[in-house]
């Protein structure tokens, strides 16, 4: 071994470049992090970032498409007693919506639910008809009933609730978090990404890069079927022994060559190659269920093999318990403008219908095991649902920016309550309104990181993930 | 610890007799940026908490309440380290300690004196350095002049002289081909090309190799390339639909104008204006693709004004760092809060880029939907498009008959088609019932649809149009920038909301540049030509630290995007502008300068690592050697192709599809159809493969390639256990192993021969003994355990027992750290 060499390894580069006051974010001759850290693993201490962490990881629930508050958790009297009403036009002026056109050709009219409402559990929460799952487990779970955004079209409003500008190709949530405290996974990213439903959620890859910060931060989405990885699996012929023997004699050349020319990105890399290499054994562990009990798989409504909600739910509890730090669930369509195939009846209850169960599970499931204290689990989607209706094929609802429902649990969060309160007919917030930047900061806060204070000097700016906003929702802390 | 020590002294020279100019560098390369991140936000000339401005060195030794905040050499009586070492009742900054090395950082320069180094204040914006006209400094002196082989070296060497460190001896020849030959062309030397070379002794060899390498076709992909990272080309329009779109011919354009080394000041203003220059050639439209890389949004329901607001803005924030190296965008929403740009100059720029005939304002969906790509150029000969015109006509014609049909159908409704449900007849008769106009074009589709299935005219005719279709001719176009004859209005928009007008600008540049000269147009044309003008003295600087970063792996500005006050200073003004004004006094000829920096001592360094000057210089900005570094996502495949031989070295022409791992596509909202090529684009470079800006391919995008979002002018270098699994286990890479197997063996029968070429075919270089063993180890077991799989053997796709053993060597050596690496 180049003498050199051996002192730099048992130094990680990056104490060296703290040592040296080089700022890590500006090097960039080298790859960023070594050893330990190659999917950002870097567990930081029980102090956490910034402050103790309630959460140490997240289990994000997007509901892609964006599911309506009205048939969903918002019962409206006034907006029942109007439906059929023109809004008044006052209350459109300066605001501007997709599908403009559909709501300047004709003035739109109110629409009332079909749906039934009821208060649930002993906190007393609204929960209607479509969801009798979640409906049980309210007591756990904190509404933010007037969350507002920015974005009103599907894909700037999803990469605005992932990286907190409309504009893509900045960092995703999961990314800041795993750069900002890593991971505790071994042999798995921090951040995992699965996704369900008929269809991957709009602009793709943007909602979880890792933008300009390292690319091991990442998030990596996972796959249907055997393999959960792009290229977990050795080429035919080439398994078992065989890859190990490869993947053997890689590592020693590399460290002969080390020898010779003392560069440490060679250590990173063979360190990289032995993880590889433990992944391609730890994933299909991973997803074998088999070692799940019956009754744990009924509770999901999980089928082994399914591309589904249901099993990337117990996927996710899976992926926490193994250390993972950010999960993300995507979960589509839920974007009912009436149109074939997007209706307020029938197409939002089959969509209800494949995604309440397993939210309720994963909520019994992780408390079962002690893990929903440590765990935050987020439902929501990119918007809402305007209280207007917008008619196609039939009537169903535009997008709305300016008010709508997700819910929290676990994780440091206070159960059993709602925040937030919109008008009469559910057009604007009259209390308690959070912007999504309050949400972001909200779950940073909880895992120990200070939202103004996780940043990213990136072409002569101080980058992060609530921008120039962002408020901690106090009323939603233990 | 005494790393620390070592690189403050490597910044400050400590012993007697340092130079000022360390003392200023120590003070803005690592004073100015702790003040001005934790510091200056509430200590400023305007806020002065505790009345107290951390701004300028006066301000620091006059002091706030406390008295001084600093008292030079006196570390002890310094209130300001008081208070940042957390030890009296005064902690600062409030919201947590700083770093030990920032603190450590502030006490040497309170020691040494608190020099000052360059005002930051925006009041004096002249001051910055790199707003100061280009010189064309003297070669400065060194001692050891037999090591120096251009102007290059002299600046290099001093600086080390100064620090008292020795350069690096010459790589050996082997690592220098492979270097040189990745770095101008992106491929492999071959073994024949690395033998010829070694074997070379006259003392021009390596002129002259250089000489071969900038003059090969491959050069303009390379450093094409690097050029399309600036420019954010992709082959999709990106947002969510992410739909195809066509430029690729603006991509062969890059590569062209480099291949030809089109001066660069031309290659920016065709870029920017082509379209405006007198009587513009096909060429110089195809340029201006430079600023229609822009993303498109397909989604249905949007705003269109407020995506061509996008596009302009990205057109703004790319000018400004790929030529000026500035973050203009910072100043959309407000004055920019370090540099001297103010909102208004960002929106002057706008204005600029405001006028181009594109998308945009209140079109409804179904006009906006039809002109999404425009403006575009076709580029067919006249009498391809007269037939297409043709065809076009005639599909019309049918397609007017379908739709009478349609009205017909309509006309004689009764409520009933045979062989319909009940539930779509009712469906079909409201929308029937409903007036045309009044219809969605959902309601309109679901109605044509039913016909198309259960009426069979209306399903010929439909037949028919498909038919006349096919004669369509396939017309390769590209999209291009075109004025509208009246520009549009600008204005200033209110924090940065486009809907919210402000005061109306007109295109001009940022106040704190040269002006434009008066005979330049107030257009895109004017803007281009003042980019490159004699005295803007950021465009030869910007592009000549760009170019040196891919030598070297950083540039002499580390923040190669910003040139402002939050960036770094240069590590070597001087070199940097010797560089900058021979780029301009030579023409802007950018062989000339590639062969200045190739030919350099410095370059031709070992990038072997170097206890003794990590000490003083753990960053290698000092260059006492060369910078070993991977290679970036598409050379690393362009490197497996030259290895396996398999490449197909055909420049240029519509992207390809290269195999890409199953599931690959599965995350984006449109499932994408991606067919792998089977023939000869199969094995096209990297740099050809489509590129879908939401789901990149993933051998590209492990690797970090940038996502083409935005404008990247430097690539980030991961190095992850994805990256270990695709070149493990990736389809392709096995389809390069087993190519590279069969070329070892074809080469000789000899065990010992074949592993040799190996080596040489993917390292340029004979293995050493230990690692030829480890090889033939290797080789043993696998030809064992193949020989008693037979199984195994034929999933491996090789030929024997020993093919697959051969396979499975041609895997490791493509897998090694330095196949992947430029050493």
């Amino acid at each position: 071994m180049h003498p050199n060499g051996k002192r730099l390894i048992r130094r990680t580069r990056r104490q060296l470049f703290q040592d040296c006051g080089i700022g890590i974010g500006k090097v960039g001759l080298t790859s960023l992090f070594v050893g330990d850290s190659l999917f950002g693993q870097r567990p930081e201490s029980a102090g956490g970032m910034h402050h103790r962490p309630r959460a140490k990881s997240v289990i994000y629930l997007f509901m892609a498409g964006a599911p309506s508050q009205f048939e969903l958790f918002e019962p409206k009297p006034e907006l029942q007693k109007l439906s059929g009403k023109e809004l008044p036009p006052s209350m459109l002026e300066g605001k501007r919506f997709a599908f403009m056109e559909s709501f300047t050709k004709d003035p739109p009219k109110l629409l009332g639910t079909r749906r039934k409402f009821a208060q649930h559990g002993e906190s007393g929460q609204w929960v209607s008809e479509c969801l009798p799952h979640t409906a049980q487990v309210v007591d756990d779970l904190t509404f933010l009933r007037a969350v507002h955004t920015e974005n009103f079209n599907h894909a700037p409003a999803k990469i605005f609730m992932n990286t907190g500008t409309p504009f893509f190709g900045r960092p995703s949530m999961g990314a800041w978090v795993s750069y900002g405290i890593g991971s505790e996974a071994k042999d798995l990213p921090g951040f995992v990404v699965l996704q369900s439903g008929p269809r991957g959620p709009r602009g793709g890859a943007m909602n979880w890069t890792s933008g300009f910060l390292p690319t091991a931060h990442q998030g990596v989405p996972f796959l249907g079927g055997g393999a959960p990885i792009l290229n977990m699996t050795s080429p035919g012929g080439f398994e078992g022994e065989r890859q190990s023997a490869t993947v053997d004699a890689i590592v020693e050349l590399n460290r002969l060559n080390m020898e010779a020319v003392g560069d440490p990105e060679i250590e990173t890399r063979v360190a990289a190659y032995e993880m590889a290499h433990r992944m391609q054994t730890s994933g299909p562990e991973l997803i074998d269920f088999s070692t799940e009990t019956q009754a744990t798989l009924d509770l999901y409504g999980a089928k082994p093999g399914e591309r589904s909600f249901a099993n990337n739910c117990l996927l996710a509890r899976r992926l926490v318990e193994r250390g993972v730090r950010f999960v993300q669930l995507y979960h589509s369509s839920w974007d009912h403008h009436g149109g074939p195939g997007e209706s307020l009846d029938k197409d939002l209850d089959e969509v209800c219908l494949t995604a309440d169960q397993a939210c309720k599970a994963l909520i019994i499931d992780l408390k079962q095991r002690g893990l929903l204290d440590e765990t935050l689990v987020v439902w929501g989607g990119e918007f809402g649902r305007t209280p207007m209706g917008e008619v196609r094929d039939t009537v169903g609802r535009n997008h709305h920016i300016d008010a709508y429902t997700m819910w929290f649990a676990g994780g440091g969060t206070k159960p059993g309550q709602s925040i937030g309160e919109t008008d009469e007919v559910g057009f604007q917030p009259v209390k308690d309104a959070v912007h999504v930047h309050d949400v972001q900061a909200t779950i940073l806060h909880l895992l120990g990181i200070d939202h103004e204070r996780l940043t990213f000097r990136y072409r002569g700016r101080d980058f992060r993930l609530t921008d120039v906003g962002g408020k901690v929702i106090a009323p939603l802390l233990v | 610890m005494i790393l620390r020590s070592a690189c403050l002294a490597a910044f400050m020279a400590l012993p007697a007799g340092a130079a000022q100019g360390d003392e200023v560098r120590f003070f803005e390369e690592r004073v100015r940026p702790v003040l001005a991140n934790n510091c200056q936000a509430c200590h400023n000339d305007s806020v002065r908490s505790g009345g107290l401005s951390l701004v300028s060195r006066e301000s620091i030794l006059q002091g706030g309440s406390r008295g001084p905040a600093v008292v030079p050499g006196n570390t002890a009586d310094s209130v300001l380290l008081r208070a940042v070492a957390r030890e009296g009742a005064l902690k600062m900054p409030p919201g947590g300690p700083l770093e030990p090395a920032d603190i450590e950082a502030l006490r040497a320069w309170v020691l040494a004196g608190a020099e000052w180094g360059q005002p930051a204040d925006p009041a004096e914006p002249a001051k910055l350095w790199s707003l100061q006209p280009v010189t064309h400094p003297e070669l400065p002196r060194i001692e050891q002049s037999g090591w120096a082989r251009n102007g290059v070296d002299h600046f290099v060497l001093a600086r080390l002289e100064n620090e008292g460190l020795e350069p690096s001896s010459h790589a050996d020849r082997r690592t220098l081909i492979r270097r040189v030959t990745l770095d101008l062309t992106g491929l492999l030397p071959s073994p024949k090309d690395v033998q010829e070379f070694v074997e070379d002794s006259s003392p021009s060899a390596y002129s002259r190799l250089v000489d071969r390498l900038l003059e090969s076709a491959h050069y303009g992909e390379r450093w094409g390339r690097h050029w399309l990272d600036i420019a954010r080309y992709a082959d999709t329009n990106g947002y969510s639909i992410d739909g195809p779109r066509s430029i690729w011919p603006y991509r062969d354009w890059v590569i062209r104008a480099l291949n030809e080394n089109m001066p660069f000041d031309r290659f920016v203003v065709e870029q920017v204006a082509g379209d405006l220059l007198p009587n513009p050639t096909r060429d110089q439209l195809v340029a201006t693709g430079f600023h229609r890389n822009t993303m498109v949004n397909q989604e249905g329901g949007i705003d269109f004004e407020q995506y061509r607001v996008e596009a302009v803005v990205d057109r703004v924030r790319t000018t400004g760092a790929a030529f000026l190296g500035l973050t203009l965008e910072c100043a959309r929403c407000h004055d920019h809060k370090f540099d001297p740009i103010s909102q208004r100059d960002f929106y002057q720029i706008f204005a600029f880029f405001n006028n181009v005939d594109e998308l945009g304002g209140n079109l409804g969906e179904t006009e906006g939907r039809s002109r999404m790509m425009e403006p575009i150029l076709e580029l067919a000969p006249p009498q391809m498009l007269a037939e297409r015109d043709r065809v076009t006509k005639q599909v019309r014609q049918l397609e007017r008959e379908l739709a009478q049909l349609g009205r017909d159908l309509e006309a004689s409704w009764d409520g009933n088609l045979p062989g319909v449900d009940k539930e779509a007849l009712r469906r079909a008769d409201v929308i029937v019932h409903t007036a045309r106009e009044e219809r969605s074009s959902v309601q309109q589709a679901v109605l044509e649809r039913l016909f198309t299935e259960h009426v069979s005219a209306y399903k010929a005719k439909q037949d028919e149009i498909k038919e006349a279709r096919k004669a369509l001719p396939d017309i390769t176009w590209t999209m291009v920038m075109r004025d509208l004859p009246e520009p549009r209005e600008s204005y200033l928009h209110v924090q940065g909301d486009f809907t919210r007008r402000g005061d109306p600008v007109s295109p001009d540049t940022p106040t704190v540049l040269p002006g434009m000269a008066p005979d330049l147009p107030r257009n895109r044309l004017g803007l281009a030509r003042w980019l490159v003008s004699a005295d803007n003295p950021l465009t030869p600087r910007v592009t000549m630290n760009r170019v040196w970063q891919r030598y070297f792996g950083m540039g002499l500005v580390e923040t190669e995007n910003d040139f402002g006050s939050q960036g770094n200073q240069p590590s070597h003004p001087e070199l940097l502008d010797w560089l900058a004004s021979e780029f301009v006094a030579s023409g802007w000829d950018f062989k000339h300068m590639h062969r200045q920096i190739v030919n350099s001592a410095t370059y031709r360094q070992s990038s072997n690592y170097r206890a003794d000057a990590a000490e003083v210089d753990p960053g290698n900005r000092l260059l006492a050697r060369q910078n070993r570094f991977r290679l970036e996502a598409e050379i690393i495949r362009d490197a497996a192709l030259s290895a396996s031989g398999l490449l197909t070295p055909v420049i240029g022409g519509p992207s390809v599809y290269p195999p890409q791992p199953e599931g690959a596509g599965q995350f984006t909202q449109v499932d994408r159809n991606w067919t792998a090529d089977t023939g000869p684009d199969r094995y096209r470079r990297g740099m050809y493969t489509y590129f879908i800006r939401s789901a990149a391919h993933p051998g590209l995008i492990l690797f970090d390639a940038p996502i083409a979002q935005e404008t990247v002018t430097r690539r980030n270098r991961s190095n992850t256990p994805l990256q270990a699994l695709t070149l493990l286990n990736d389809a392709s890479q096995t389809e390069f192993a087993l190519a590279l197997a069969r070329r070892v063996r074809e080469h000789s029968p000899n065990r010992e021969e074949r592993i040799r070429h190996a080596f040489e075919v993917c390292l340029s270089r004979p293995p050493s003994e230990a690692e030829s063993e480890r090889l033939e180890i290797l080789l043993g077991r696998m030809a064992d355990s193949f020989a008693s799989d037979p199984g195994a053997l034929e999933r491996s796709g090789a030929d024997s027992a020993h093919g697959a053993a051969w396979t499975s060597a041609a895997r490791v050596m493509l897998n090694l750290d330095e196949f992947v690496t430029r050493q």
